[in-house]
């Protein structure tokens, strides 16, 4: 299953190489992010840390291929491509290319002389390197450098102002500003992305559609500690609630809600279960009360007033 | 290099709530309706927990808490039924006794159904400092001027 994934990963980063050599610096920061971070984002082992110059100035004038070449067959601490056997010769490469570029003032003089190391150990490598594809790699590109040098300090005009941009979601444990990057085995927890990799997507929260992605069976978490063919009694019952103004009314879905949790999750701590008996309020709900004890901190958030407000009244009423 | 973590501080939740009580729900939806949300430091996973009722005070890093990660091998039930985790973040009084003589976390971290208490720093993985919070929660993602 895993190893499928994966192939079927390798072969879509093929094609969008053959294709696409300017995606290269792109697809070597992903490859990056789940397989090399782990050392070069936090200095373990003195691993160089990805664009602290002082660490490379050394390496840089090896050339980027002796260093390709190296993060292939490894060198003292760094196992042979970072221990991902599974990645191609042109893959290092394209990730070599993205440390390179992260460097202030560019790592230009490792660029200078692009040189086919990849092409020779990435058709050795595996099937998948097509020749073609490697020629392209080994083309000098303009841009990462284009790209750099990072600014210093933050600048005033950003897109998003007061949100998060897309670039930030989704961030590894190393990185995410909760976690201590400087421990050692914080590199070991799993990067988000790796996960949710496979599931539907949403729009908030995790950014992954969680009602989906177990009714199509993606994820199957159990529903006993012990006992994983155990499966939940499912209750379809649906609560609809009028709501005064233009927002449609809210359905309340049992069934969606006892696919996860017990009864006794909400019965009767959190709601007497009767129809109506209930006084229910968006101002509670953003208060983390109600539905808001699970919506806003674990379960989908708040923002996605259309799942919950889900049904249309047939007149919208006017005041 | 960090800022200051998003916490909201006991004052400001207060005033929130009695605001709220005397205003109702439209000025609540007014400031959530802002399209302005939330920008720090901090960018967490959603749902992630930090616990640090007493981890830092016995010297050790805060304790990390994903909920994406376990929610794909566990249907909340399984903890919050079974194990008898409050909804709650910091809210069960969680130890290092209660851990090894199998509650809580200790009822799967045992060597058993998932890796064993020796591993102390996967979690105990919090950023030093961190308070005890629901990352991304309603309350914290609000815009408010005090956070910045
Ligand atoms: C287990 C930790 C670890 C991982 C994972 C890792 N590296 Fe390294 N890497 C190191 C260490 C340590 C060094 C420094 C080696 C030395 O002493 O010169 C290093 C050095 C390097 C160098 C410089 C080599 C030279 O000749 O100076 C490159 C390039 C490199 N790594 C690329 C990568 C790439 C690409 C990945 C991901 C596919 C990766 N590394 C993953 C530990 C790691
Ligand atoms: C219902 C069982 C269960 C409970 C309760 C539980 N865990 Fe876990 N946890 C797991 C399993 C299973 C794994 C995956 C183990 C593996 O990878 O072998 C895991 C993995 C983890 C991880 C590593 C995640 C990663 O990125 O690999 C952390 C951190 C963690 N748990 C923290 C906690 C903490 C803190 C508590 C208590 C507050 C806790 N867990 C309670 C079952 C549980
Ligand atoms: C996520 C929370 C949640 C869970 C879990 C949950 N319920 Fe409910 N239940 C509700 C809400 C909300 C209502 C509507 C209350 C209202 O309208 O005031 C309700 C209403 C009910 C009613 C009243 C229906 C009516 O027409 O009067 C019954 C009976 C009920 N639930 C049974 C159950 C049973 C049995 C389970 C477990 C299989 C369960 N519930 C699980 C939230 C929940
Ligand atoms: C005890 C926790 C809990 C409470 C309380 C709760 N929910 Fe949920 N709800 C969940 C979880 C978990 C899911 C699964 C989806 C997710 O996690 O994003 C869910 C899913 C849903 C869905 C299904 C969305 C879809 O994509 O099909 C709707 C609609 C919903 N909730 C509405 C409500 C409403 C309305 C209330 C209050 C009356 C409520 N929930 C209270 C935990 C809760
Ligand atoms: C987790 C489910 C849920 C989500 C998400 C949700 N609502 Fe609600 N909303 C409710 C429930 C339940 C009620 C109460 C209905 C009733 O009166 O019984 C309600 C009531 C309302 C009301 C009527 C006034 C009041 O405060 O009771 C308004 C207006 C409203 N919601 C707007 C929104 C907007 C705008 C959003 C998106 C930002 C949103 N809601 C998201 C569940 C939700
Ligand atoms: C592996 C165990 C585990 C699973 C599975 C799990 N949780 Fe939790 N949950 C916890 C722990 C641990 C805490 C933090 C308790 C503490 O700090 O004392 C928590 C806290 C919470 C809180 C309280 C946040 C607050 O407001 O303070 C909510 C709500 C919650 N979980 C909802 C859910 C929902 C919904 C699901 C299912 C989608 C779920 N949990 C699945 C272990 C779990
Ligand atoms: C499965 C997760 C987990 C592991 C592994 C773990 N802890 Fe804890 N630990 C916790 C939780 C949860 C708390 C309660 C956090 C809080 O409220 O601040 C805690 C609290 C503590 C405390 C505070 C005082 C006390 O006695 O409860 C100390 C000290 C501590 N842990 C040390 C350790 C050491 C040392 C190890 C490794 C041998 C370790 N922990 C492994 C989850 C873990």
């Amino acid at each position: 299953m895993r190893s499928t994934q994966l192939s079927i990963s390798c072969l879509s980063l093929t094609l969008l190489l053959a294709w696409a050599a300017p995606a290269l610096a792109e697809s070597g920061a992903e490859t990056y992010r789940t397989k090399c971070i782990q050392c070069h984002g936090t200095g373990v082992l003195n691993a160089p840390k990805l664009g602290v110059a002082a660490d490379w100035v050394e390496r840089t004038k090896k050339g980027k291929a002796v260093l390709t070449r190296n993060a292939i067959n490894g060198i003292n601490q760094m196992p042979p491509k970072g221990g991902s056997l599974q990645l191609s010769g042109a893959e290092i490469e394209a990730v070599v290319v993205y440390m390179l570029a992260q460097l202030p003032g560019d790592g230009a003089a490792a660029k200078a002389k692009p040189v086919s190391t990849a092409a020779k150990t990435a058709k050795a490598d595996s099937a998948a390197a097509a020749p073609k594809r490697v020629a392209e790699v080994a083309k000098p590109k303009p841009k990462p450098s284009a790209k750099k040098p990072k600014p210093r300090g933050k600048p005033v005009n950003t897109f998003n102002r007061l949100m998060r941009p897309p670039s930030q979601r989704n961030l590894p444990p190393t990185r995410d500003g909760i976690h201590d990057a400087s421990s050692v085995e914080t590199a070991a927890l799993q990067h988000p992305k790796e996960a949710f990799g496979p599931m539907p997507k949403s729009n908030s929260g995790n950014r992954v559609d969680w009602v989906a992605a177990l009714s199509k069976g993606i994820i199957d978490p159990r529903f006993d500690l012990e006992d994983d063919t155990k499966k939940p009694i499912v209750l379809d019952l649906n609560i609809v609630r009028e709501v005064k103004g233009s927002m449609p009314d809210v359905v309340y879905p049992h069934k969606q809600h006892t696919e996860w949790l017990d009864c006794s999750n909400c019965h009767p701590s959190i709601f007497i279960p009767k129809k109506g008996a209930n006084n229910i309020s968006m101002a509670s709900i953003l208060l983390g009360q109600q539905c808001g004890v699970c919506h806003g901190r674990v379960a989908f958030p708040v923002s996605e007033c259309r799942k919950c407000h889900s049904k249309n009244k047939s007149k919208v009423a006017k005041k | 290099m960090y800022e200051s973590l998003p916490t909201i501080t006991a004052t400001r939740t207060d005033a929130t709530v009695r605001t709220a009580n005397r205003r109702g729900s439209a000025w609540l939806l007014a400031m959530l309706l802002i399209p302005a949300i939330f920008f720090s430091a901090a960018n967490a996973e959603y749902g992630d927990v930090v616990i640090n009722e007493v981890s830092e005070e016995a010297g050790m890093r805060p304790v990390v808490f994903p909920h994406w990660f376990h929610r794909i091998r566990f249907r909340c039930k399984v903890c919050h039924a079974d194990l008898g985790f409050k909804f709650e973040a910091g809210g069960n009084d969680i130890t290092m006794l209660k851990i090894i003589d199998g509650e809580y976390c200790g009822a799967c971290h045992n060597g058993n159904i998932a890796w064993s208490v020796e591993n102390c720093n996967l979690c105990h993985s919090g950023k030093p400092g961190t308070k005890t919070q629901v990352h991304e929660s309603t309350l914290q993602k609000l815009v408010s001027p005090v956070k910045r």
